[in-house]
């Protein structure tokens, strides 16, 4: 803090301040309970049927101008009171007309639903507020929490793929709390920070973010694609996804209760070469040490008795005779001649998986409460798994109208995330898969474990909690209090004050013992059976790590809006300030020899060598935003968006940014020619929208980590060992730039939304262009390294993204069978128009022009099948490879001056993200099943394959195996094996950049209603049973041998998982 | 109803003001984990603290996983993919140099280079008492450590551009060209007076720069400076790429004398012998046990430590890389990963303990390869038979002798025999993918401690990055260039006596010879041979031979019968042989171009000011 304040009481201590506010608050809401008068009601009750006579669960039922309401139970009845000064009751069900009825005096009033799908009516969430879908002007799209638990993930952001367009979500592991999905709203816009602003129930950016959400408790979430984002302004560049969990439904208490299990396993596992195949390979590599001139003879001696008598006299012995190799592949000897499948051997067939949701909702129409409680399990791909994932949830809103002027929302969520692991981590583990020798046990035919490749590492064993165990817990309260006050004598002016408080406290702990794995000893015992003997391997005594993390974040808002028509004008208008804090503590300490692996705490450590750290930081920021909204006749509609943002990320003197957003509607069905001229399109918008956004949340190149305080000149600590011990150290941390400032969005979207057909066609498509300025990012590429220096991000940088998304449904019925088609998609291609670029590069090696990392590589052209292929080359290698040999790749000699050099790499258009992803959602509905179809692709990414380790470490490929040029079977497109990726062409050329397209079942579910006689007799009103699935099948891969969502070229990853499950939904 | 909304409206009105504060104060925040930078140059303990993350730039010392022992005729890399074959075949190119290393990298040096500019800046004028000449001591450790990177920087990539101000952002123009060699050294050197008179007298902390060590580097650079590849003319003559080079003087000295050249070397060594006397280098006759006086050097113990100079330490307290050699290097057989294992090349280069020379032509040694060479030996090279620590556990009761096992050998099974291949080969039955190419493993640097099991303990020895036996050669090899063989030979055998060898007779050319040879047994594994290699001009006789490995049979003799392998000559006979690695391994090969290492197609991009080195 600046000792120069000018502030009056508090600055200097905000805790302080905020004590007043809260207390404030609770003097508010106590005088609210103070006032409270009852209010003269009468019920009023009946059943809401649809066309076919059924009843129609789920109606909104409200009485008119209020927010007392009710909805319909399984058989579509509902009952409500009403009181005394209520007009109407209007009836709303997506899907359908709604109606309005007056009540005059009636106790029963039933009402017959005719299907509208036009949905125009259809609420949606977006910034501080709700609009119609038929009002919005800018690029919006939704989805309910009803569609989201059809799909089993345990990871929320596993569920939005190919349900709207313009959102791509690429799942990179299946790895259990760490198997969420990198979600981009319209692709790549920045070479910084690409994420999207996550709000959950208006709070921005809540610790913990989307990934562990019940899908249970949220009613829908929206997606703001364009300048519609704008009010979020700060952080809305990248699009902003606004999460709304449900709250209370009037009426007497519903409980309802839903169970799944789920089994897992991996969606693609890769196939390896088999131990004899294997020992081939082994063999080729011992052959290809050779000069070329002895190949063809010691192959041929190699398979012929495993021998070859060298032109100078020595006899060259195979790795692996000829008898080695039958014993691999016959199995005759599993002591000595194993033959091994690691994937097999470590994992299970399925991994059970499991969710329990219990959820309680009623009150009156002045208090209303929802209450939900949570819980999962999730196990591991592995046999005896020490990973997994288990959530306890539970959250709690409340809404309550103290009086017709003031209505109180309340939220508190407490949530449990408790992930736990072996030692190893899963990239060790398989590591250790892919490059587990296939030629080396698991375990022994006696059970027990085999050895290790290195480090102790058989993954049989690193799995499991033979290594200890490493613990991750995260506990979030989240608490939200928001209050509306309707000003009294001003029609249609609201203030509305939010309290959000996030508390995270996080624990870990990671205890790493030593383990046991068994070698072949010498000779046998009593039996026969060869001597194993027992191999200490891990650390050479047990050891603790202790870690504590808490992080606090405060958000205090108030925001006033007038909402109000004036004849045909519609005018909103809504001011709001926000003040957000976070404060971060976080501390670690260690010991190593403990006395016994019995002992897991710290105290019982050694105290030599014990070790202890901690920090802290600190983040701020300030917001001022509007809305106005303007419409004439709900036919033109404009809307201007404007937030000034302040962020801790920059100095001072630039800190603020303006950030605005226009929109405009046109319902151009509305106007009497459309009408006359084109009736069959009932409904016709067209939206313009442009707006500039902000982003602050610049990371490190290539890292996720938050570059704060780049404007400061700063020196970060560190150690080094001077006399014997460790003494602190401090290095620049950067070169400071003191005019560091927001990254600025320029995004242009344009609209069209229509329906055909009364509803039955709908479609919506958009056109964005966003121009991303002022982009930070470090001169690395043309500052000299002389310099020495630690560059800081500069606002240099300018990208293009353009492309297009849309979606068109059509919704049919035949007879009781009730079936929608839906379509969606989005385009989105990005260019570097200007960034950093080292002056002396290329032009075909640019990345000015092309796509936020592209990849560059040399250009595959064939292999030299033979020495006569290479006689005949005239192509220069030397510079990367000393002599060619038979089985070499040939590359393409791009800049055309006979030789190969660096000069020779491309730079493509592609990256590892795809251009375009969508989906194709089915749903049908016959009597009383239900079923819902969700196909998705994506195309346009690509994928390095990588040999990483295969060779004398590791397994290859069954493909490569395959595939591979071999002396006696030279291929002129497959490459020789390389030992450990040690050859020019093991990597960077386009021969391992592959294709990443592909197309999946993404999800489905097929449910069953069991009828309400039946409900009836065992007590439950309604009782649904289901089986669903994520991933179910992969129709097209063009990857092969990984998960075409894979960005890991070696396979070295936790794969992604495919889920069935089967569930059911009680409700009493 | 009215009473309570004002005071709503009221609170509300507070709230807002609340939360606006009427001013943004709060967004103000500070960063906790670190300092300002101003408030570093007002404090000595900062000010001490900046100084010495300075010393960050020496990486792990020389201990890394791979070692430039490897791109020389000391060792060879066992696990492929790491860039080093792309330099031993001498194909490495501008966007791919090969394995270099964090202490040698072109960024790294001048990103410390920086720190000691700005430390030398802000030193200049210190902004704190001078207490005990903490500011003196300081700048001086920031004048030897910007000496020590340049002279990386010189010694890999030639003369380099010569930054000694500190950069700000958003400069018009960072382009700088090439300082002449001359320059560069001159540069050095004068940083180093300055280093050694500021920190003279001050009490030095093992692991700071001190008097000594900035003497040691100043010797050092001196006797490059007067060394073949520095002399344009001489290194024009010898290489054809520099030949063809048209900025000689980037490269070397295009005119002076270079007797005085090696005057000021020979001077400059002198000033360390002067000023200290190292360990065990005031004896008469060899000693007898020069196995122990030169271990006690490379583990840093026993007073052995009396002879380095300059190191970077490793504690237990703070494991880093640099503390896993007996891992990085040791033998398969005990779960090591045996990466840079010594070549024939060099163990043939160790003489008899009587000074005579090894030959596999002479069938007494031949035979017996491993007996009556020089003490050093049994200090840096685990051999077939070598006696080495406990196995571990599961391997113990394969080989309860514990020797190194690095032959193929028969043994009886049943009624008949069967070969089996050592414990420590690359058909062994523990981790054959890691076993030594060469029949041999590196044990110089490596603690014998059996209590330390490589595979899962660190040791805490210390790399040497100056010795007081390096200026006694440096000194040495001045003599001998400028004829005085006698005072040459005096020191050299003071190191001959402490390793229990007969000194030296020999003259002019031959003792040169003799010469070279001592200082690549004596200084093995040190960072040396590379740059020697190079200066001396013989790179392509000796770094461009094919690394060869021993082939060890071990045949039972005629009514021996062995069931569990173990050295013993009187059971078995062993017959040795020297082959060469494989091409499709390692194909050793010398380009002239390999002199120095291409600066890198990025920087030159950034920096057309740059001119690349010859033959790249």
């Amino acid at each position: 803090m600046q000792k120069n304040s000018t502030s009056p009481r508090y600055a200097d201590r905000p805790e302080e301040r905020n004590r007043w506010l809260l207390s404030g608050f609770a003097v508010i809401v106590l005088l609210m309970l103070c006032s409270f008068g009852a209010m003269a009601q009468s019920k009023v009750s009946g059943r809401v049927i649809d066309a076919q006579q059924q009843g129609l669960p789920g109606v909104s039922v409200v009485v008119k101008g209020t927010t007392t309401g009710a909805v319909t139970d399984a058989e579509g009845r509902y009952s409500l009171n009403v009181p005394r000064d209520g007009i109407a009751l209007v009836f709303s069900y997506i899907g359908y007309v709604s109606q309005e009825v007056p009540i005059d005096g009636k106790s029963t009033i039933n009402v017959n639903m005719a299907d509208d799908t036009k949905s125009l009516n259809e609420v949606i969430v977006v910034g501080y507020g709700t609009q119609r879908k038929e009002t919005i002007t800018g690029s919006v799209v939704a989805v309910k929490g009803t569609d989201l638990v059809k799909s089993p993930t345990t990871n929320l952001s596993n569920s939005l793929a190919g349900r709207l367009p313009g959102v791509t979500a690429v799942n990179r592991s299946g790895e259990p709390g760490y198997d969420g999905s990198a979600i981009r709203i319209r692709g790549t816009n920045t070479l910084g920070n690409n994420s999207a602003l996550v709000v959950v129930d208006g709070i921005p950016d809540r610790a913990g973010g989307l990934d562990r959400i019940n899908p249970a408790d949220i009613e829908t979430i929206s997606v703001l694609k364009d300048a519609s984002a704008a009010i979020y302004g700060s952080r809305a560049a990248n699009g902003v996804i606004l999460i709304t969990t449900k709250r209370g439904k009037s009426g007497k208490p519903q409980l309802s209760y839903s169970f799944n299990q789920g089994f897992a396993q991996p969606t693609v596992v890769p196939k390896l070469a088999n131990a004899g195949q294997y020992a081939e390979m082994l063999n080729d590599l011992n052959v290809y040490e050779l000069p070329v001139s002895e190949w063809s003879a010691a192959t041929q001696g190699f398979k012929a008795n495993g021998t070859y008598t060298r032109p100078n006299g020595t006899v060259r012995t195979a790795p692996y005779s000829p008898t080695d190799i039958q014993k691999y592949n016959d199995g005759s000897d599993p002591w000595g001649h194993p033959n091994t499948d690691w994937y097999k051997s470590t994992l299970k067939t399925w991994s059970p998986q499991s969710r329990h949701n219990l959820q309680l909702t009623g009150g009156t129409e002045d208090f209303k409460y929802l209450a939900s409680l949570g819980y999962q399990n999730q196990d591991a791909f592995y046999k005896n798994s020490a990973t997994g994932y288990k959530q306890y949830d539970i959250r709690l809103n409340i809404d309550a109208n103290i009086n017709k002027y003031l209505h109180v929302a309340l939220g508190i969520l407490g949530r449990e995330e408790f992930r736990y692991y072996p030692t190893r981590g899963a990239g060790a583990i398989f590591r250790m898969q892919m490059r587990g020798k296939p030629n080396q046990p698991a375990f022994w035919p006696d059970g027990r474990p085999g050895p290790d490749i290195e480090n102790g590492e058989n993954p049989v064993v690193i799995t499991t909690n033979a290594t200890g165990y490493d613990r991750d817990k995260r506990d979030y309260i989240q608490t939200n209090g928001q209050l509306d006050f309707k000003i009294p004598g001003v029609d249609g002016l609201k203030l509305q004050a939010t309290a959000a408080i996030d508390k995270l406290n996080q624990n870990n702990r990671r205890w790493t013992t030593p383990w046991t794995l068994y070698e072949r000893g010498t000779g046998v015992d009593a039996n026969g059976v060869p001597n194993l003997v027992a191999s200490k391997r891990g650390p050479a005594e047990p050891n603790l790590t202790l870690g504590n993390n808490t992080q606090l974040n405060i958000l205090l808002g108030l925001i006033g809006t007038y909402e109000r028509k004036f004849g045909d004008h519609g005018l909103t208008a809504l001011v709001g300030v926000n003040r957000e804090t976070i404060q971060g503590d976080n501390f670690n300490a260690y010991r190593r020899y403990f006395i016994s692996p019995a002992i897991d705490q710290l105290f019982a450590g050694g105290a030599l060598e014990q070790n202890n750290g901690g920090s802290a930081f600190n983040r701020a920021r300030l917001n001022y935003f509007s809305r106005i909204a303007y419409n004439y006749k709900e036919k033109y509609l404009f809307e201007f968006l404007s937030r000034y943002d302040g962020s801790d990320i920059f100095p001072q003197a630039t800190r603020y940014g303006f950030f605005p957003g226009v929109m405009a509607g046109w319902v151009v069905s509305e106007e009497g020619f459309w009408k006359r001229s084109v009736p069959i399109m009932n409904y016709f918008k067209v939206r313009a929208s442009y707006g500039q956004l902000g982003n602050d949340q610049i990371y490190f190149p290539g890292t996720s980590t938050l570059a704060t305080y780049q404007y400061l000149a700063t020196y970060g600590f560190n150690t080094y060992i001077i006399n014997n011990a460790q003494q602190q150290t401090l290095s620049e941390a950067r070169i400071p730039n003191p005019t560091i400032t927001w990254e600025v969005a320029n995004n242009a979207d344009i609209g069209i939304e229509g329906q055909l057909f009364n509803g039955k066609i709908a479609f919506e498509f958009d056109y964005f262009n966003n121009l991303r300025t002022s982009i930070l990012y470090p001169r690395n590429a043309s500052v000299p390294r002389t310099t020495g220096l630690t560059l800081p991000p500069e606002n240099i940088g300018k990208v293009r993204n353009s492309g297009f998304d849309g979606q068109i449904s059509y919704n049919g019925q035949a007879g009781a069978l009730r079936y929608s088609v839906g379509v969606n998609g989005g385009y989105a291609q990005n260019k570097i128009i200007f960034w950093d670029e080292a002056p002396g590069a290329p032009e075909w090696q640019r990345t000015t022009g092309k796509p936020i990392n592209a990849y560059m590589a040399y250009q595959y052209d064939g292999v030299f099948a033979t020495q006569a292929d290479i006689d005949a080359n005239r192509l220069d290698y030397s510079a990367i490879v000393k002599t060619l040999r038979p089985g070499d790749m040939k590359y393409k000699d791009f800049d055309g001056d006979g030789k190969i050099t660096p000069n020779d790499q491309v730079r493509n258009n592609r990256t590892n993200l795809p251009l375009f992803q969508g989906g194709m959602n089915i749903s049908a509905s016959y009597k009383n099943f239900d079923l819902t179809v969700l196909f998705q692709g994506s195309a346009g990414a690509q994928q390095y394959i990588s040999l990483g380790e295969s060779g004398n470490v590791g397994n290859y490929l069954q493909e490569i195996y395959t595939n591979r040029w071999t002396v006696d079977n030279p291929s002129s497109v497959h490459p020789r094996i390389a030992n450990r990726s040690d050859q020019y062409y093991s990597g960077n050329n386009t021969y391992w950049l592959r294709s990443a397209d592909y197309i999946r079942l993404k999800n489905f579910e097929l449910g069953y209603t069991i009828p309400e006689t039946f409900g009836k007799k065992i007590g439950v009103s309604s009782l649904r049973v289901y089986v669903n699935a994520l991933n179910a099948l992969t129709l097209v891969n063009r990857l092969g041998s990984f998960d075409p969502e894979a960005d890991n070229a070696t396979g070295q990853y936790y794969p992604q998982s495919r889920i069935i499950n089967g569930g059911l939904t009680l409700r009493f | 109803m009215i009473r309570p909304f004002k005071t709503i409206s009221l609170a509300l009105l507070v709230a807002s003001i609340s939360i606006t504060g009427c001013n943004d104060n709060f967004v103000n925040t500070q960063p906790l984990d670190q300092v300002a930078g101003d408030a570093v140059w007002s404090d000595a303990a900062l000010t001490e603290a900046f100084v010495t993350g300075i010393y960050a730039g020496l990486g792990q010392g020389g201990f890394n996983e791979q070692q430039l022992a490897s791109l020389t005729d000391e060792t060879i890399f066992t696990h492929p993919g790491r860039g080093i074959t792309t330099i031993t075949e001498a194909r490495s190119n501008p966007a791919d140099a090969g394995w270099i290393n964090e202490t040698i990298d072109w960024n790294n040096m001048y990103l410390r280079i920086r720190a000691a500019n700005l430390a030398i800046q802000n030193l200049t004028t210190p902004k704190f008492a001078n207490t005990n000449g903490i500011a003196d001591r300081l700048m001086g450790e920031a004048k030897f450590m910007r000496a020590y990177y340049y002279h990386q920087l010189v010694r890999y990539y030639g003369g380099v551009p010569i930054i000694d101000k500190v950069y700000g952002l958003g400069e018009a123009d960072y382009g700088v060209t090439r300082n002449t060699m001359e320059e560069c050294i001159n540069f050095i050197a004068k940083d180093c007076d300055e280093a050694a008179a500021l920190l003279k007298g001050k009490s030095p902390a093992k692991g700071r720069g001190n008097e000594l060590a900035a003497l040691a580097l100043k010797a050092r650079v001196l006797t490059y400076a007067a060394s073949d590849l520095y002399d344009a003319a001489t290194a024009k003559s010898k290489s054809s790429a520099h030949a063809a080079f048209a900025q000689p003087a980037i490269l070397g000295y295009v005119s002076g004398s270079r007797t005085e050249r090696w005057q000021k070397a020979k001077a400059a060594a002198k000033a360390v012998l002067d000023a200290t006397s190292g360990y065990q280098l005031n004896l008469s006759a060899p000693a007898s046990d020069g196995t122990t006086n030169y271990m006690n050097i490379a583990l840093s113990r026993n007073g052995g430590d009396q002879d380095v100079l300059f190191s970077r330490s490793f504690i237990n307290q703070k494991p880093e890389a640099g503390g896993q050699q007996g891992l990085y290097n040791g033998p398969n057989g005990y779960h090591n990963w045996a990466g840079n294992t010594p070549v024939s090349l060099l163990v043939d280069d160790y003489e008899m303990i009587d000074g005579s020379k090894f030959s596999w032509s002479d069938p007494s040694k031949a035979t017996t390869p491993y007996a009556n060479r020089d003490p050093r030996f049994y200090a840096s090279i685990l051999y077939d038979g070598a006696p080495w620590k406990p196995r571990t556990a599961d391997v113990a009761a394969k080989d309860p002798a514990n020797q190194i096992q690095t032959g193929q050998y028969e043994v009886t099974s049943g009624s008949g025999k069967v070969s089996v291949a050592g414990l420590d080969t690359r058909r062994s039955t523990v981790e054959d993918w890691n076993g030594s190419y060469t029949g041999y493993y590196m044990r110089k640097f490596i603690d014998p401690n059996p209590a330390i099991v490589d595979q899962n303990t660190y040791q805490q020895i210390p790399w040497p990055f100056f010795r007081y036996t390096e200026a006694v050669f440096n000194y040495a090899e001045a003599c001998i260039e400028l004829g005085e063989d006698a005072e040459a030979k005096t020191w050299l055998n003071k190191i001959r006596f402490r390793s229990g060898m007969p000194a030296l007779t020999e003259t002019g050319d031959a003792l040169r010879q003799r010469y070279r040879n001592e200082r690549r047994i004596e200084m093995v594994f040190e960072e040396q041979r590379y740059h020697d290699a190079r200066r001396w001009m013989i790179a392509s006789s000796t770094l461009g031979r094919k690394a060869n490995t021993i082939s060890i049979t071990g045949t039972l003799k005629a009514g021996k019968s062995v069931s569990l392998y173990r050295y013993d000559p009187t059971s078995y006979d062993y017959t040795y042989r020297v082959v060469e690695i494989d091409p499709g391994k390692e194909n050793r090969a010398w380009l002239d171009k390999m002199y120095y290492l291409p600066i890198s197609r990025d920087e030159i991009n950034r920096n057309s000011k740059l001119v690349q080195n010859p033959g790249y």
